[in-house]
C-alpha cells in the first residue's frame, strides 16, 4: 500500500470501531488454495483471534485479483481492504488492538527480524517447492490454481503463475538452489525458531504477538498439508518444542470453533 | 465505328470515406445524348468478348461472375449500362484501384458486323498497404500502425493487421476476410484480437484477449451474421477508490459464445438518413461451447425515418434488450449493458445510469430506449451548397430505463419494474456528419425523470460518434 | 597447504575495497575469518568464471556466486567466523540477515540504480569509466536493467517506475531497518561481542557502499550517519580490516579537491559549450538563408552625391517579399 494511502486509511481505522461483519478472503479452501495462502490467510486468522477481533472466513474463487495488492488474505472491514499481515496489523494498531505494546526496543527489533526470517525463508521455500519442483508442480499446484477455470484458462493462467514465480526465484538468488538445498534452508530456520523458542509458551514470553501467529500459521500449514513427499513436514516435525507450540496455539485459539 | 471510350458514369469514386457531398445525395446523371444515339439504340449488337487486362495476381474465375452480365446486353445503352454495373461489382471486391471501361467493335476473323469487345483495364491495388496514425483521446496517446494485404490470394481475400500503442494500453488486431467468389454478400472472416479498454464511469479495465469466426450471407431482404467468439476477459479495478462490488467482479473467465444477429437496411444512408428503415436483431447464447459465463442475451433496434416539408427529416428510434443468466452463477459486468451518454440518453453521462455502487455503474440486465428526432437545416442556412450541408440541427426527446430484473416474477411484474423510474431529457443542438461513417453533435439538453444515482450532464453535451440513439 | 581459492570481485572506490554489496559481503567475511583468499579485483563480469561477480573459483575448479553459499563454503574449510556464537547468537543472526534481505536491499536497489539522477551521474559513469571499450557502452545499462526487474519482482509489481511514493515507502522501509539493526547493535563493537561474525559481515557489506559513495539524492546517507553507532561500526571495521583501502580513500581525499573544482569548472565549461554550440547553429542558419536567397545582401553601387538608400526598407520589402513567397 502506498505511504499516502496508508496514512489515509489509518485516519479512517481509527475513527470507526471493529465491525461485527469483518470478512476475511482467501481461495476455495478445498480445491484451489494453496500452501503458502493458506499459511499466510491462517496467520492472519490466528492473529486476529488473538487480538480477540471477530472476522468471518469467505472463500472466493478470485480472491487473489480482488485483493489491492494481489496477495492472499486481505480483509474486508467497514469500507476499506487492507491485505497482507504487515499491513493489516498496522491496521488493528490504529483502531487501538496491538499485541506488541509490552515489548521494549531490543524485543521489538528481534521480533520484526524474526518476521522477516520467516518471510525470508519458509515462505520463499513454500514457493520453491509449489512452484519449482516440477513433480509438486504438475500433481498439485497447477491443478489445483486452474480448478475455477475451465478448459484451456486454466492451463494458462496456471502456466502463467509457474513462470511468474521462477522468475522470482531467480531474482532472489534461490533459481540455482537445488530441492534438497532448500529444505537445508527450512532446517535452518526451523532450528533457528526452535533455539528462540526455548521452552518458552510464546516467543516473548508469556503473550502471543504477531511473531507467534505468523509461526503457527506456516508451521501448522505444513504439518497439515499433504504434498508428493513429506520431507517437508518431517524437518518441521524433528523439532518438538515447536510441534508443542503449534499444538498449544491451535488448543487455545482454535479449538472451540474447530480449524 | 470508332471507339468508345466509356468513362465513369459516376462523378466520384464509390469507396473510402470522405467529406463531401454524398452521391447517395445525388441524382445519377444522364446519359448525355449523342446524335446519332436513336440509330445505336435500336441496333442489335452482341458482345463477343469480354476482356480484363491487368491482371496479376488475381485469379480470373472470381471475376467471371462480375462480369458475366455484360454478356446478355443486346444493345449499345444496354452494353453500356451492364458494363456501369459490373464496374461496380468490381471496385465493390476491394481489390482494384481502378476500373476503366473500353468498348469497342469485333476486331478478328471471327468478328461478327454487330459484335462489340468489352475491355476492364483494371489496376490492382498493391500487394502490401500500411498506415500510420496517431490517436490522442481519453488522457491517453496512443500510436496506430496498419497494414493491409487485399487480395492475399488471389480471389478478394483480405488480411488486415492493426496494431495500436498507447500510453497506457497495447491492443492488436488480425484479421482475414474471404468472400464467397461470385456471392460476394457471402463471405467468412477470422479475427485474433487483444483489445484493453479503461471504463471510468464504472472504476473497471477490461483486457480481452479473443478469437471469433464470423460467416454472413444475405437471405431474401435481410443481411444474417452467424458468430462463434471465445473470449479470455480479465477485469480488474482501476484506481484504489473502486467500490467492493467493483472489486469482486475482477478476475479472469472465459467466454464461448454463439450469436446471431439480423439486419434489414433501407434507410439512404446510415448517417443522418433521410428515408428508409433499420431492423437489427441480436441475441446471442453463452455457455453451451464451453467457457465460464452462461447466459442469452438479446438485443434488438429499430429506426424509422421520414421526410417531411421544408427539408426536414422526422426520425424515432427504439432500443432494448435482455441478459439473462443461465444456471446459479450471476452475470458478469463485462456482459450487462449500460445507458447514458450523448450516444443513448442525452443529458446524462456516459454509461451513467442505473444500478451504482459508490459512484461505480454495474450496468443492468435489462433495458429500454427510445429517441424521437426532428432534423432541419441550420436557420437561414449558411453555405448552402456546400459545407453548410453537412450540418443539420436537431430538436430531440430521449427515454429509457436500465435496470436489474427479478426473473422469478412474471412478464407483468417485469414491465412494470420497466415502465417505473424511467429517465428522459429534451432538447436542441447542431449535428455535423462525418463522410459516412461518423457523426458530431453539441445539444443543450434539459434531463428530466433522474434517479438517485445517476450523473447528469446539465446545458450543453458533446458527443461524437457511430451510433446515436 | 592447499593453493588458495581465487576470488573475484568487483574493483573498489570511494575508500572501500569493493562497490558491490555482496562482494563487500564475502570479502568482509573472508577478513573476519583469516581466510586466505587470491583477489582478482576486476571491473569486466565476463572474465570471471561464473558470468557475474562475486564469483569463488575453488581449488577443486568448482565456482560458487551466491554469498551464503560462498560462506558456507568457507566454513566447510574451518574459516569459521561464527565459532564462538552462541545457538541462540546463530537464530539471531539468520533474522537480522533476513531483514536486510527483504528491507533493505530494495532501497538500496532503488539508490544505487533506479533514482534517475543518482544512476546517471554516479553509478553509470562509475562503471563506464571503469569498464573496457566497448563493454561500458551497453553493459551498464543491461545491469541497470536487471536490476529494476529484480526490484519489480521483489515487490510484485510489474509496472513499478521511478517516482516520489515509491522512493518514499522504501527508504521508510530501510530506515526502519537501520533503526533496528542500530537498536540491535547499542554501543557493542560488533554485534555479538568482541569479535566479528557473519551477520557484521552482511551489515557491514549493505550499509557501507551507502555511507561512503557521495549520492546526489542521499536520504539513506543522511538517515545512516545520524545512527553514530553504526556510522561508527562501518568506518571501525574498514579500518581495522580494509587499512590500505581507506589510506587509498585518503589520498583520494586531497586530490578530491581537484575533482571538486573539476565539477565547478565543468559548469563555465558547459556554459562555453552552449555558447559555442549556439553561436554554431545560428551560423548554420544565418549561411543556409544566404545560400538559399531567402536574404541577400544588396550591393548598392551609389554616386558619391545620392543618399544611399535606407537598409531598413530594403529589408522589410525583402521580407514582405518573402512572405508571399
Amino acid at each position: 500500500m502506498s505511504l499516502a494511502a496508508e496514512a489515509f486509511v489509518s485516519q479512517m481505522a481509527a475513527a470507526e470501531p471493529w465491525p461485527e461483519n469483518a470478512t476475511l478472503y482467501q481461495p476455495l479452501k478445498d480445491d484451489q488454495i494453496l500452501l503458502s495462502d493458506h499459511a499466510s490467510s491462517l496467520a492472519v486468522q490466528a492473529y486476529l483471534r488473538m487480538c480477540g477481533l471477530p472476522v468471518q472466513v469467505v472463500c472466493r474463487a478470485n480472491a487473489e485479483y480482488m485483493s489491492p495488492s494481489g496477495k492472499i488474505p486481505f480483509i474486508h472491514v467497514g469500507n476499506q481492504v487492507v491485505s497482507e499481515l504487515g499491513p493489516i496489523v498496522q491496521f488493528t494498531k490504529a483502531k487501538g488492538h496491538t499485541l506488541s505494546d509490552s515489548l521494549d526496543d531490543v524485543q521489538r527489533a528481534e521480533m520484526k527480524a524474526y518476521m522477516e526470517l520467516v518471510y525470508n525463508m519458509l515462505l520463499t521455500a513454500e514457493l520453491y517447492v509449489q512452484w519449482c519442483d516440477d513433480a509438486t508442480a504438475a500433481e498439485i499446484s497447477r491443478p489445483r490454481y486452474s480448478s475455477p477455470y475451465s478448459w484451456p484458462l486454466g492451463k494458462i493462467l496456471a502456466y502463467q503463475k509457474q513462470w511468474e514465480v521462477r522468475r522470482k526465484m531467480n531474482a532472489v538468488g534461490w533459481g540455482g538452489k537445488s530441492l534438497e538445498q532448500v529444505y537445508e534452508d527450512v532446517s535452518q530456520c526451523c532450528q533457528a525458531l526452535s533455539q528462540r523458542l526455548g521452552t518458552q509458551p510464546y516467543f516473548f514470553n508469556k503473550q502471543a504477538t504477531e511473531l507467534d501467529a505468523l509461526v503457527f500459521g506456516h508451521l501448522f500449514t505444513i504439518l497439515t498439508t499433504r504434498l508428493t513427499s513429506t520431507e517437508l513436514a518431517e524437518r518441521v516435525k524433528s523439532y518438538s518444542n515447536l510441534l508443542s507450540f503449534c499444538r498449544r496455539i491451535e488448543q487455545t485459539y482454535f479449538e472451540d470453533k474447530g480449524s | 465505328m470508332g471507339t468508345v471510350h466509356a468513362r465513369s458514369l459516376d462523378p466520384l469514386p464509390m469507396h473510402g470515406p470522405e467529406l463531401g457531398v454524398q452521391a447517395d445525395d445525388i441524382e445519377a446523371p444522364e446519359i448525355e445524348q449523342e446524335p446519332k444515339q436513336e440509330v445505336l439504340e435500336n441496333k442489335d449488337v452482341v458482345v463477343q468478348r469480354v476482356h480484363i487486362d491487368g491482371l496479376g495476381r488475381t485469379k480470373e474465375d472470381l471475376l467471371s461472375y462480375e462480369i458475366a452480365e455484360v454478356f446478355r446486353a443486346n444493345n449499345l445503352i444496354d452494353v453500356m449500362r451492364r458494363s456501369h454495373e459490373a464496374r461496380q461489382k468490381l471496385l465493390r471486391l476491394g481489390i482494384f484501384r481502378k476500373v476503366e471501361v473500353v468498348i469497342d467493335t469485333s476486331q478478328g476473323e471471327d468478328a461478327l458486323p454487330n459484335g462489340l469487345d468489352v475491355t476492364f483495364e483494371v489496376t490492382e491495388l498493391r500487394r502490401l498497404t500500411g498506415s500510420y496514425n496517431t490517436m490522442v483521446g481519453n488522457n491517453e496517446g496512443s500510436m496506430v500502425l496498419g497494414l493491409k494485404l487485399p487480395n492475399v490470394f488471389g480471389r478478394a481475400e483480405k488480411l488486415t493487421f492493426q496494431f495500436s500503442y498507447g500510453t497506457k494500453e497495447t491492443s492488436y488486431g488480425l484479421s482475414f476476410f474471404k468472400p464467397q467468389p461470385g456471392h460476394f454478400e457471402r463471405n467468412v472472416s477470422v479475427n485474433v484480437y487483444k483489445v484493453t479498454g479503461q471504463f471510468p464511469w464504472s472504476s473497471i479495465r477490461e483486457t480481452d484477449r479473443g478469437i471469433s469466426a464470423e460467416l454472413g450471407f444475405p437471405l431474401w431482404k435481410t443481411n444474417q451474421t452467424l458468430k462463434w467468439e471465445g473470449v479470455w476477459r480479465e477485469l480488474g479495478s482501476l484506481g484504489q477508490t473502486a467500490s467492493f462490488a467493483i472489486r469482486e467482479e475482477s478476475g479472469h473467465s472465459l467466454k464461448s459464445s454463439l450469436s446471431h444477429a439480423m439486419v434489414i437496411d433501407s434507410r439512404n444512408s446510415s448517417i443522418l438518413p433521410r428515408k428508409g428503415g433499420l431492423l437489427k436483431i441480436h441475441q446471442e447464447l453463452a455457455g453451451y461451447t464451453g467457457g465460464d459465463t452462461s447466459f442469452l442475451k438479446e438485443d434488438f433496434e429499430i429506426q424509422l425515418n421520414k421526410s417531411l416539408i421544408w427539408d426536414s427529416v422526422l426520425s424515432a428510434s427504439l432500443w432494448g434488450g435482455l441478459l439473462l443468466p443461465i444456471g446459479d452463477k450471476t452475470t458478469c459486468i463485462a456482459d450487462r449493458f449500460y445507458l447514458g451518454g450523448p450516444t443513448s440518453i442525452r443529458g446524462f453521462s456516459m454509461y451513467s445510469m442505473g444500478p451504482q455502487s459508490d459512484g461505480d455503474y454495474l450496468g443492468g440486465e435489462v433495458y429500454w430506449a427510445g429517441g424521437l428526432h426532428l432534423y432541419t437545416p441550420l436557420p437561414f442556412r449558411p453555405g448552402r451548397g456546400g459545407f453548410g450541408d453537412l450540418f443539420r440541427t436537431h430538436f430531440f426527446l430521449n427515454a429509457g430505463n436500465l435496470c436489474n430484473l427479478n426473473y422469478g416474477e412474471g412478464p407483468q411484474a417485469h414491465l412494470k419494474k420497466l415502465a417505473e423510474c424511467i429517465r428522459w431529457s429534451y432538447g436542441l443542438g447542431i449535428v455535423l456528419r462525418l463522410g459516412n461513417i461518423a457523426r458530431l453533435e453539441l445539444n443543450y439538453c434539459i434531463p428530466m425523470g433522474v434517479q438517485s444515482g445517476d450523473r447528469i450532464c446539465d446545458g450543453f453535451q458533446f458527443g461524437a460518434g457511430i451510433r446515436f440513439l | 597447504m592447499a593453493a588458495p581459492d581465487e576470488l573475484f570481485c568487483w574493483e573498489g572506490d570511494w575508500g572501500l575495497p569493493s562497490v558491490s554489496t555482496d562482494c563487500l559481503v564475502v570479502l568482509a567475511y573472508a577478513q573476519f575469518a583469516g581466510a586466505p583468499l587470491k583477489l582478482r579485483k576486476i571491473c569486466n563480469p565476463w572474465r570471471s568464471p561464473s558470468g557475474s561477480l562475486p564469483a569463488l573459483r575453488t581449488n577443486q575448479k568448482k565456482t560458487l556466486s551466491r554469498p551464503s553459499d560462498i560462506i558456507v563454503h568457507l566454513r566447510k574449510r574451518k574459516y569459521n567466523a561464527d565459532y564462538d556464537l552462541s545457538a541462540k547468537e546463530g537464530a539471531d543472526s539468520l533474522a537480522f540477515i533476513s531483514l536486510l534481505e527483504e528491507k533493505l536491499i530494495p532501497a538500496l536497489i532503488y539508490t544505487f540504480w533506479v533514482e534517475p539522477k543518482n544512476y546517471v551521474d554516479v553509478t553509470r559513469r562509475w562503471y563506464a569509466e571503469h569498464m573496457m571499450f566497448p563493454l561500458n557502452f551497453f553493459l551498464p545499462g543491461r545491469m541497470q536493467s536487471r536490476q529494476l526487474e529484480k526490484l519489480r519482482l521483489l515487490r510484485g509489481d510489474e509496472n513499478l517506475e521511478a517516482g516520489e511514493e515509491l522512493e518514499k515507502e522504501l527508504y521508510q522501509d530501510a530506515a526502519e531497518c537501520m533503526n533496528l539493526l542500530s537498536q540491535r547493535l547499542g554501543s557493542q563493537k560488533f554485534f555479538f561481542g568482541d569479535s566479528p561474525s557473519s551477520l557484521d559481515a552482511y551489515v557491514f557489506g549493505h550499509l557501507a557502499p551507502i555511507l561512503k559513495c557521495k549520492l546526489p539524492n542521499g536520504k539513506l546517507q543522511q538517515h545512516l550517519k545520524s545512527l553514530d553507532n553504526l556510522s561508527d561500526f562501518c568506518s571501525n571495521i574498514l579500518l581495522l580490516y580494509f587499512p590500505r583501502d581507506g589510506r587509498a580513500e585518503n589520498s583520494g581525499e586531497k586530490a578530491s579537491p581537484q575533482p571538486d573544482a573539476a565539477d565547478f569548472d565543468s559548469v563555465p565549461n558547459k556554459r562555453r559549450k552552449q555558447f559555442l554550440s549556439a553561436l554554431f547553429a545560428f551560423a548554420a542558419m544565418l549561411s543556409y538563408a544566404l545560400l538559399t536567397g531567402m536574404v541577400s545582401v544588396q550591393h548598392v553601387h551609389q554616386e558619391a552625391l545620392e543618399e544611399p538608400p535606407d537598409p531598413e526598407h530594403i529589408g522589410s520589402h525583402e521580407h514582405e517579399e518573402e512572405g508571399d513567397g
